[in-house]
């Protein structure tokens, strides 16, 4: 007998069924879905590199083999666990003789959190100081460069620079100041005093300038603009003279992101004299600092060897990591150059890694310590 | 109260076509399901997850008769020779056996070696082919120089080897020297700044040094130490050179030697050898390695480089001071393609003379030679289309260089290394004479006998075995002018050889688990994997397939290749050659029916490293090969079964990751939380560090299909089809089951303790009511009510139970003979003559129900009470029935059936039943007011709720039942009285039980059918949501599905895999005796009577299963089921009786 209020049979039957079914198909529900990895932090703009308003990038060369380019995320670990300290900046070399932009390299360091310092340097293999000064530069010469020989190979590595996405430094034809790489100015004119000229220009130089401009306006012009441009010179320029003057080779602020110095003390066994830190890094840090008044500087390169007889690599550490945090209030980023090699001629060894000595190891580790040294990349 | 004509039979399908249109569908299914049974029988066995077809369960057959031969033998236990001689037992494995044992002719003693005669052979641990080479050599050697210690801290500690048998031996031939190596290697390279630091260190660092060297020296009871130091940057040798004289001085005060590896090249300018020659032992030169791994492909040890080196020691140094080392392998240089490799040539790898052997036997072409100039030998071979070029040396080499040392006044020769030798060096150094050699002399070194050694050739940790040993054979002749031998190869020995493929790119890797499926880790395993978006392979144990074969189907389903691991796990080194077969077999078999793809890959448990050195390991493989498969081993095994963290498994990975690209993980085989834990973790790593997880597809160049390709149509035999469709609908059979198994025991775990709840509190309320009940101040009249049809036997004494009775009221009975044929009228008559109380009313035969109604019409008073023919009541039974009536709202009153008669063993089941079943259910639906029927065993019900309610009626067969719902429609209470006693005569036939019981499920059926509206029914409360659902499930599906979750549960126990099952066995026996128990204390039945509980749920139960079948299916003929005791057929469309 059905009255009117009462919930129809069918309905009744349907939720009974309903909650049966639900106890019966419980005991498969206990499957947990994984959860879900935390969603990557996505920039709505292209990533930009924070110049720390109070401190500085701590990073370095490791090693990587005899082109410089075989980064592998075993040696950066290793060096890391020495150090005691994550690195900022992972820096490793792109020759132009390898003809192709090292992505593999600078996606493991870009996903290692870590940020590439590239030396972007145009030279044949077998990359050798001491052939380049009896030969003199090669097919990379920069009469070639401008004259547009290798405009495809630059346009392809500016394309791959761009695939990257993430910001990375270049150095392009560092330590141009020396007399050592085929891109040094001594090779194209050097000294000579162009026609007109006043203040007075020199060739060697200018057409430098010239080639980097064309260079970094090419890359540009393919749209990487995560590429942070590193104008990086020796710290004293070799030939010591005005014509070399760092001035001299400074293309420009709209050509120049970070000025890059080179501070070594003894590298080679036959060096003449210890040289303290403060006096490899002062007055370069000064002079270079004149060069434009707000951009930040780095030391792209700085290292030294241990040479026990001639003077104590542990104190130069230290010195060199206490100066940076005390006496350059524009320096912002310090890469270390870990590395040992067989001197050709002497057969004796220069070794520059941080852990040489028990004691260069320990001064690494405290210096590099503090909080001043940001092992971290800051992004904006 | 009339009947009412023309009523419907609930069920009752008058029209009659419901039936036959029914028959006809189940006459179709019924054929189809005949022919696929037909099949489907044959495969029908074993496991009820599982359905195997007829040849894999042979096979299966097959294993279990081999396991039972085959005694468990620790691998430790078994020795190789043993163990391969039990493997081949067919005679082309005999032959092959003969081939690898034959010896060389038994070598005949040697004198003592003279004075300064120095034999040093260099030794390495993780070689067995070295350890092999030491203890069939040893009585040629004088010195035995192992790697052991490894200076590369800069603190001036080092780390040292733990060679235990290594120990043993040179224990037990105390005529050998142990002289330990320590060097600065790491990996592939030397630490240079461990010896630099350790030469500029303090006096005291350097103390601790020398003393910490020869306490650990004189632990292992050595004679000295072989200091092999490179890398070192010259500016440090002075430093240096004192702290080798330290050394040597602190070495010498314990009796112990110092000898210093000078290395050939420019290096050697950092030795002070002037210097050193006066504190140091010995100095030994390795003239090899001319051409190093990390050079262009070119000679080893050419012969004039080596004979001008020696000049040069000769001519600073004293020669008796030098040993020379030998070099005895080979390089393999494979080209380059990677532009950026400017040599082209990539890192030569270090093969034995074995491997050479192979190499150059695989290669085919040309012959190897030595001579002039190098008369070093080399050959080019190309594999996978890569060119590769071999430098090796030999025995010949081997001769040159010691007659070449000898002649220049070297005594001291070292063999580098133990293990990678030509075999014919034993014979070479006999032959090491000022003499000029015979022609008999190099005959002796013409032989290449076959031998042990397992060469690999190839990169990549996928191989193919290959065992057939042939001897080689070469040409040895002497080059006139110069004196020196030169070599043709003629034929090559052939060892047994493992081919390598898979390696794959430098950052390519796979994943792979071996040991699964298993329920709780896989699909853990699976999720990580779907969601990193990684592919990996699967090595599949057949006993877990056949339990899981669910997540064999995932594993293919979302993209993963799978392959066989065998079927029980054995180890096949110790197993024997049919008992490989099978189990391979046996997996396949399975692994296609379960998935419908074959494979084409194996994995051997327990040993799968990609470079075994047992021969009784690759014997297997050779099996695996014949039968089609790839077998794939691995380089990379964190040993994640053993559970040493996931930081540690991770870690392993990290060191292991340069050895290949195959990762060897377990997703079974026990507690694998720590492998789940560290998956993503490895995952990410591999990624950070640039690699792509590849499948073995990829590493092989091919996909999938390939590997685990799909069985042809044809492949598919019919019975296979029709196996795997029966499989799948009894799996799905047996998934319900098990499902509703759970369900219904969560549900009657949760009906038991509320029944038991209610009656507990429904008594001790009644206990409250009785005094107010038995003090009745005006005891109304009462009418009793019987219907009989043919109770003679037992009628009597029910009317003499009723009459006597202490019931103060006025209390008539009314005994309506419903037209029975035997002498139940005389009976009844004789005594209403007796006793005014008691009046017969004769009827034509009409049915129980109309009986009734009779009665009712004729009885006198308002409250009636209603009983069987064959029930009797005790004195108080009427007083105590009729009491709760004080209360005007109840209209019905349930008494108490018990079980008078116990004789038999069916009456003492349902006595049991009665009291845990009916009774105690009553009690608790008392406390909620939802009793379901007030039994006509004994009721009592007033006459105006009756008529409110209808009456009885016809249209079921249980009409207390009816009445009862109906009572409950007109919100009447129902209410039960324990106390109100009837002895009822329980059917001690089987027979006359099924009847009753059929009769009783069928008319409760109609009823609840009838009053189906009242199911889930807000109006009805307690009755809607508890009393009635009860019937239904507990009553009536759960009795039915019953017997058929029994027989699962029984067949499972039987067929070996009840362990899982047991539990829910047992629950379900315990619980049915803690309410029996529990029953029997409530109603203060001994305790005795509830132990029949556990052989009545195996015999009762399943005639009531039968019974509830019955009922379901005659509903479901629709046909109307008499009411009576004889035999039955009814006809379809008048209700009839007989």
């Amino acid at each position: 007998m059905k009255n009117r209020g009462d919930l129809p049979f069918q309905w009744r039957w349907c939720s009974v069924a309903l909650v049966v079914v639900m106890l019966m198909w419980s005991p498969g529900c206990g499957r947990k879905t994984s959860a879900n990895p935390p969603p990557h932090k996505k920039f709505d703009h292209p990533p930009k590199l924070v110049v720390p308003a109070n401190g500085a990038y701590t990073g370095a060369y490791m090693e990587f083999g005899e082109r410089e380019d075989n980064v592998s995320l075993e040696a950066i670990e290793e060096f890391e666990e020495q150090v005691g300290k994550h690195q900022a900046i992972v820096a490793f070399s792109s020759y132009w003789g390898e003809q192709h932009f090292p992505a593999e390299a600078a996606r493991l360091v870009a996903a290692h959190g870590s940020i590439p310092l590239l030396f972007w340097s145009p030279w044949d293999w077998p990359y050798r100081e001491d052939l380049v000064e009896v030969h003199g530069p090669d097919k990379y010469r920069l009469d070639n460069i401008l004259a547009g020989q290798w405009d495809a190979y630059i346009d392809a590595w500016a394309d791959d620079a761009k695939t990257l996405g993430t910001p990375l430094l270049v150095s392009l034809c560092n330590e141009a100041n020396g007399y050592w790489f085929p891109w040094s100015a001594t090779y194209y004119g050097g000294e000579k005093r162009l026609a007109d000229s006043n203040p007075p220009r020199y060739a060697g130089p200018e057409f430098f300038k010239r080639v980097y401009r064309y260079v970094v306006d090419r890359v540009r012009a393919r749209g990487a603009t995560n590429v942070l441009w590193v104008l990086h010179l020796n710290n004293f320029s070799d030939p010591y003279a005005p014509w070399n003057a760092m001035e001299q080779y400074y293309p420009g602020d709209d050509y120049v992101d970070w000025l890059g110095l080179s501070v070594y003390g003894q590298l080679f066994p036959d060096d003449p004299k210890w040289e303290e830190f403060e006096n490899m890094a002062e007055t370069p840090y000064e002079e270079i600092c004149k060069l434009s008044p707000t951009k930040p500087v780095m030391f792209a390169e700085w290292g030294v060897g241990e040479f026990p007889e001639k003077g104590s690599k542990a104190d130069w550490i230290s010195e060199g990591f206490e100066q940076m945090r005390t006496r350059f209030p524009r320096l912002h980023a310090a890469v270390y150059w870990h590395e040992r090699w067989q001197n050709n001629k002497s057969m004796l060894y220069s070794n520059l890694k941080v852990n040489s000595s028990p004691a260069a190891l320990e001064a690494y580790r405290r210096g590099i310590g503090t909080p001043y040294w940001l092992g971290n990349p800051v992004f904006r | 109260m009339s009947s009412p004509s023309g009523f419907k039979p609930v069920f009752f399908d008058r029209g009659g076509k419901r039936w036959p249109r029914a028959r006809r569908l189940m006459v179709l299914f019924g054929l189809l399901a005949f022919l696929a049974s037909v099949f489907f029988v044959q495969s029908l066995l074993i496991a009820p997850t599982l359905v195997l077809p007829l040849k894999l369960k042979k096979l299966k057959e097959q294993l279990r008769s081999l396991q039972k031969q085959t005694p468990a033998v620790t691998s430790a236990a078994a020795t190789s020779d043993a163990a391969l001689r039990s493997f081949y037992q067919s005679p082309k494995g005999a032959r092959r056996l003969d081939a690898l044992n034959r010896q060389l002719s038994p070598k005949p003693p040697r004198p003592p070696h003279a004075a300064r005669e120095i034999r040093l052979g260099f030794y390495v641990g993780w070689d067995p082919a070295s350890f092999d080479s030491l203890t069939a050599h040893a009585d040629r050697l004088t010195h035995v120089c192992p790697e052991w210690f490894s200076l590369t801290a800069s603190d001036g500690t080092f780390s040292g080897e733990n060679d235990v048998a290594l120990l043993e031996f040179m224990n037990e031939n105390k005529q050998l020297t142990l002289l330990p190596l320590l060097s600065n290697a790491a990996g592939e390279g030397r630490v240079a700044e461990a010896v630099e630091n350790l030469a500029r260190a303090t006096p005291e660092v350097q103390g601790r040094f020398v003393d910490n060297l020869k306490r650990r020296l004189g632990e292992i009871h050595a004679g000295g130490v072989l200091i092999d130091w490179q890398g070192i940057d010259p500016a440090t040798e002075e430093e240096l050179t004192n702290l080798l004289v330290k050394t040597a001085d602190g070495l010498h005060d314990a009796g112990l030697q110092l000898w210093l590896q000078i290395p050939a090249g420019e290096e050697r300018q950092v030795f002070d050898l002037t210097t050193l020659g006066d504190s140091v032992d010995f100095f030994v030169a390795s003239l090899h390695d001319e051409a190093s791994e990390e050079d262009t492909p070119n000679a080893i040890a050419a012969q004039n480089w080596f004979s001008s080196w020696l000049d040069a020691v000769a001519s600073r140094g004293d020669p008796q001071q030098w040993v020379i080392g030998l070099g005895n392998y080979g390089y393999d240089w494979a080209v380059d393609s990677n532009a950026a490799n400017r040599s082209g040539w990539q890192r030569a790898d270090t093969i034995s003379f074995a491997d050479a052997m192979s190499r150059a036997a695989y290669a085919g072409e040309g012959s190897t030679e030595s001579g002039a100039p190098e008369y070093n030998p080399s050959f080019d071979y190309t594999l996978a289309g890569v060119n590769h070029e071999v430098w090796f040396l030999d025995a010949v080499t081997f001769l040159n260089q010691a007659r070449t040392a000898h002649a220049k006044g070297f005594n001291g020769l070292g063999i580098s290394r133990l293990g990678t030798e030509d075999p014919q060096i034993w014979t070479a150094l006999d032959l090491i004479t000022p003499t000029p050699l015979s022609k008999s002399d190099l005959a002796q070194l013409s032989d290449l006998k076959t031998g042990k050694t397992i060469t690999n050739i190839g990169e990549g940790e996928i191989v193919t075995a290959d065992i057939s040993p042939e001897d080689g054979r070469r040409r040895v002749e002497l080059d006139e002018r110069t004196s020196l031998l030169t070599t043709t190869y003629e034929k090559y020995p052939e060892y047994p050889s493992l081919y390598h493929q898979g390696a794959g790119g430098a950052h390519q890797v796979a994943l792979t688990f071996d040991d699964g499926p298993d329920p709780t880790w896989t699909p853990k395993i699976l999720d990580i994997l779907r969601q990193k978006k990684v592919p990996a392979a699967f090595f599949i144990l057949g006993q877990q397939a056949e339990n899981y074969p669910g997540i064999v189907r995932r594993i293919v389903a979302e993209g993963h290749e799978f392959g066989s691991h065998t079927y029980t796990h054995v180890n096949l080194s110790l197993a024997g050659e049919q008992r490989t077969r099978t189990e391979l077999n046996a997996t396949q078999r399975l692994l296609e029916t379960i998935t419908g793809r074959s494979t084409t890959l194996f994995r051997p448990p327990y040993e799968a490293d990609s470079r075994p050195s047992q021969l009784s390991e690759v014997a297997p493989l050779v099996v695996a090969q014949d039968l089609g498969y790839m077998t794939v081993m691995e380089s990379i095994d964190p040993e994640d079964w053993e559970r040493p963290g996931a930081d540690v498994i991770l870690q392993r990975v990290k060191q292991q990751r340069h050895n290949g690209s195959i990762i060897l993980l377990h997703d079974a085989g026990g507690d694998r939380a720590q492998t789940v834990e560290a998956l993503p973790q490895i995952i990410d790593y591999l990624r950070a560090r640039g690699d792509q997880i590849v499948s073995l597809g990829q590493l092989l160049g091919t996909n999938r299909d390939a590997l685990n390709p799909w069985l042809k149509a044809k492949d598919r035999s019919l019975a296979q089809v029709a196996s795997s469709l029966g499989f799948q609908a009894l799996h799905a059979a047996f998934g319900f089951l098990w499902a509703f198994m759970i369900v219904a025991t969560a549900l009657i775990v949760m009906r038991t303790l509320l029944v038991i709840v209610l009656a507990l509190r429904q008594r001790r309320r009644s206990r409250a009511q009785i005094a107010v009940a038995g003090d009745a101040a005006d005891p109304q009249p009462v009418s009793v009510i019987i219907a009989a049809y043919n109770e003679e036997k037992v009628i009597a004494a029910t009317l003499r139970s009723v009459l006597d009775t202490d019931y103060a009221g006025e209390v008539e009975v009314v005994v309506i003979n419903d037209g029975s044929k035997d002498g139940t009228g005389a009976a009844v008559r004789k005594m209403a003559e007796a006793d005014p109380r008691l009046r017969l009313v004769e009827q034509e035969n009409a049915g129980k129900s109309e009986a009734l109604r009779r009665g009712v019409d004729l009885a006198r008073h308002r409250l009636l009470v209603f009983l069987d023919a064959d029930t009797l009541f005790q004195r108080d039974t009427l007083r105590y029935l009729v009491s709760p009536f004080a209360d005007t709202r109840v209209g019905a009153v349930s008494g108490h059936a018990r079980v008078g008669n116990l004789r038999s063993f069916i009456a003492r089941c349902q006595a049991l039943e009665y009291i845990c079943g009916f009774n105690l259910d009553r009690r608790a639906y008392d406390a909620w007011n939802c009793i379901t029927v007030a039994p006509g065993a004994i009721s009592a019900v007033s006459r105006e709720a009756l008529q409110a309610a209808g009456g009885f009626r016809p249209e079921t067969l249980a009409e207390d039942t009816d009445l009862t719902l109906s009572l409950h429609r007109r919100n009447y209470l129902v209410r039960y009285e324990a106390n109100a006693i009837a002895w009822t005569e329980a059917p001690e036939t089987i027979r006359a039980l099924a009847k009753q019981r059929f009769r009783w499920c069928f008319g409760t059926m109609q009823c609840l059918w009838k009053h189906r509206d009242m199911l889930f029914n807000p109006k009805f409360k307690a009755l809607g949501f508890f009393s009635l659902p009860s019937i239904w499930f507990f009553q009536i599906i759960l009795v039915a599905l019953t017997p058929l979750v029994d027989l699962l549960l029984l067949a499972s126990v039987l067929l070996g895999s009840g362990r899982a099952v047991l539990p829910y066995l047992f629950t379900f026996l315990i619980l049915d005796q803690l309410l029996a128990v529990l029953a029997c204390v409530l109603e203060h039945e001994p305790l005795r009577r509830s132990w029949i509980m556990v052989p009545m749920r195996l015999i009762y139960r399943p005639l009531l299963s039968w019974v509830v079948w019955k009922s379901i299916l005659s509903a479901a003929r629709g046909v109307l089921v008499g009411w009576g005791k004889l035999e039955r057929t009814a006809s379809a469309t008048v209700p009839s009786r007989a």
